[in-house]
């Protein structure tokens, strides 16, 4: 199980991290596509989508703007289904647990992300300057060539983040489940909750929309009246 | 020479992997011509050809999304200049004043209102363990850029440098400002349908549910003060884990 499911997941993540920056951007990316269609693969949709559901909202206001580069919620997403995924058929506890416990312990790895994208578009340069030499060495075969070599950098970036988020996962998970599986089977469902909380807090923090308090109040008004006409 | 449609298509298509070699010093300019070169192989060849790369290979970064429109107006520029018309400036400062622009209102249209707003309505069925939830995210991001960059490319080749008045008429930053207030609302929704769970779960009245907004708020006002939101969800679920340690 272990292996075929890492490759899976390994397939996942390479595609996950070339949609994110070099090739689409259809947004397939994004935590809540990446990880229930890395849960679908895996056999388990319902934990991939409680981890996209979780972690889509947390760092949606960091945009890839420039040269910005925000952390890599689709490894997280990516690595965190498959742990999630793994831990529950080892452990037996419930997924929605083993969800949120593997969203805590990676969620930090995710940082990791930033730096190998960097080293990425470091290397992307190198691609720049063999270009630019070709050009005045009179060549103009390489030049399709060298901008698809970026591909597989971005690629070795991505490898890379979920090397980074599944080994300290794995490291940490066992320890994380041993001494605090009690506590977490009953704060799970509560921890569910808070994810999107924070993401909206998140997300509200960052928009500049007038009236923004005014809209937000009234639909949560209105939101909650129509939940409790239900 | 007019482009025939096929070698647009093969634009539009190598226009998804414009940002693939992105790099610090000239950001998407290899991809640029990348996605130029079967157009740029159809007007030069030889050492023009060569140095048609070698004019395209400066600084180039703008939202992929809108890229498309910049490389239809160039593909435009390119074809007059051939053809000796003079646009009365070269194609390279129509790109500088071009990139900006479309860069900066990508940004706002499709990275702060329109994917946030797709992933909120998918969270709305997400959340709830409705699998259209992602469904409904790809659909809704995807159809409008995929129309844009179909648009962008047409209109770009179409008109030039025309093309200026064409983004003007689409109003991308007032959409998105209108799109950021829909947000804004389904935010609201979303919140309540969090604190209506809540108090479900905790069997108490719905009226409860209440108490999610100053939460949101609260967070809000600590992310505005440069909170993280890692620190602030690890935190709270460090404390939430203690309290049913405790009890």
């Amino acid at each position: 199980m272990f292996l075929p499911a890492l490759g899976v997941t390994v397939a996942v993540a390479i595609l996950c991290g070339l949609d994110r920056t070099a090739a689409g951007q259809f947004m397939v990316c994004r935590p809540i596509v990446a990880a229930p269609l890395t849960g679908w693969l895996l056999g388990d949709v319902t934990i991939g989508l409680q981890i996209g559901a979780m972690l889509e909202l947390l760092w949606l206001g960091r945009l890839p703007v420039g040269a910005a580069i925000p952390p890599d919620d689709s490894q997280v997403a990516v690595g965190c289904t498959f742990l999630a995924i793994i831990s529950h058929g080892e452990t037996g506890l419930p997924p929605q647990a083993v969800a949120v416990a593997s969203l805590l312990v990676c969620l930090p790895f995710g940082k990791a992300g930033q730096l190998f994208d960097r080293l990425a578009r470091l290397a992307n340069a190198r691609l720049l300057n063999k270009a630019e030499l070709a050009l005045d060495c009179g060549r103009i075969d390489g030049l399709e060539r060298f901008h698809l070599w970026g591909l597989l950098h971005f690629s070795v970036a991505s490898l890379a983040t979920l090397a980074v988020v599944v080994g300290g996962g794995m490291f940490c998970l066992p320890l994380f489940l041993k001494y605090l599986n009690g506590p977490l089977v009953v704060a799970a469902p509560w921890i569910y909750l808070l994810f999107p909380l924070v993401g909206i807090g998140s997300l509200f923090s960052g928009l500049r929309v007038p009236r923004a308090s005014l809209l937000f109040g009234s639909s949560f008004v209105l939101g909650l009246l129509v939940m409790a006409l239900r | 020479m007019k482009l025939p449609r096929s070698v647009l298509l093969q634009v539009l298509s190598r226009s998804f992997f414009l940002q693939a070699s992105w790099n610090y010093e000239q950001m998407q300019s290899l991809g640029l011509i990348y996605a130029l070169n079967p157009a740029f192989r159809r007007y030069y060849s030889g050492a023009a050809l060569l140095a048609a790369y070698r004019r395209h290979l400066e600084y180039f970064n703008t939202h992929p999304y809108l890229a498309t429109t910049v490389m239809g107006a160039v593909l435009k520029l390119e074809e007059q200049v051939q053809q000796g018309i003079d646009p009365g400036f070269t194609v390279s400062e129509f790109k500088s004043a071009m990139v900006a622009p479309c860069a900066a209102m990508g940004d706002s249209f499709f990275w702060g209102a329109m994917r946030p707003f797709a992933a909120v309505v998918a969270l709305l069925f997400a959340f709830h363990g409705s699998l259209w939830g992602p469904v409904f995210f790809i659909v809704l991001f995807n159809l409008p850029q995929f129309w844009f960059r179909v648009q962008g490319l047409i209109k770009g080749y179409g008109g030039g440098v025309r093309v200026v008045s064409t983004l003007q008429r689409w109003h991308l930053s007032d959409k998105a400002i209108y799109l950021k207030q829909v947000l804004v609302l389904l935010l609201g929704f979303f919140a309540a349908a969090i604190g209506a769970a809540a108090t479900d779960k905790m069997g108490s009245g719905i009226a409860w549910g209440v108490c999610a907004a100053p939460l949101i708020f609260g967070m809000s006002a600590l992310m505005k003060r440069k909170f993280s939101p890692l620190f602030v969800i690890l935190m709270l679920s460090l404390l939430l884990l203690f309290w049913f340690q405790l009890h």
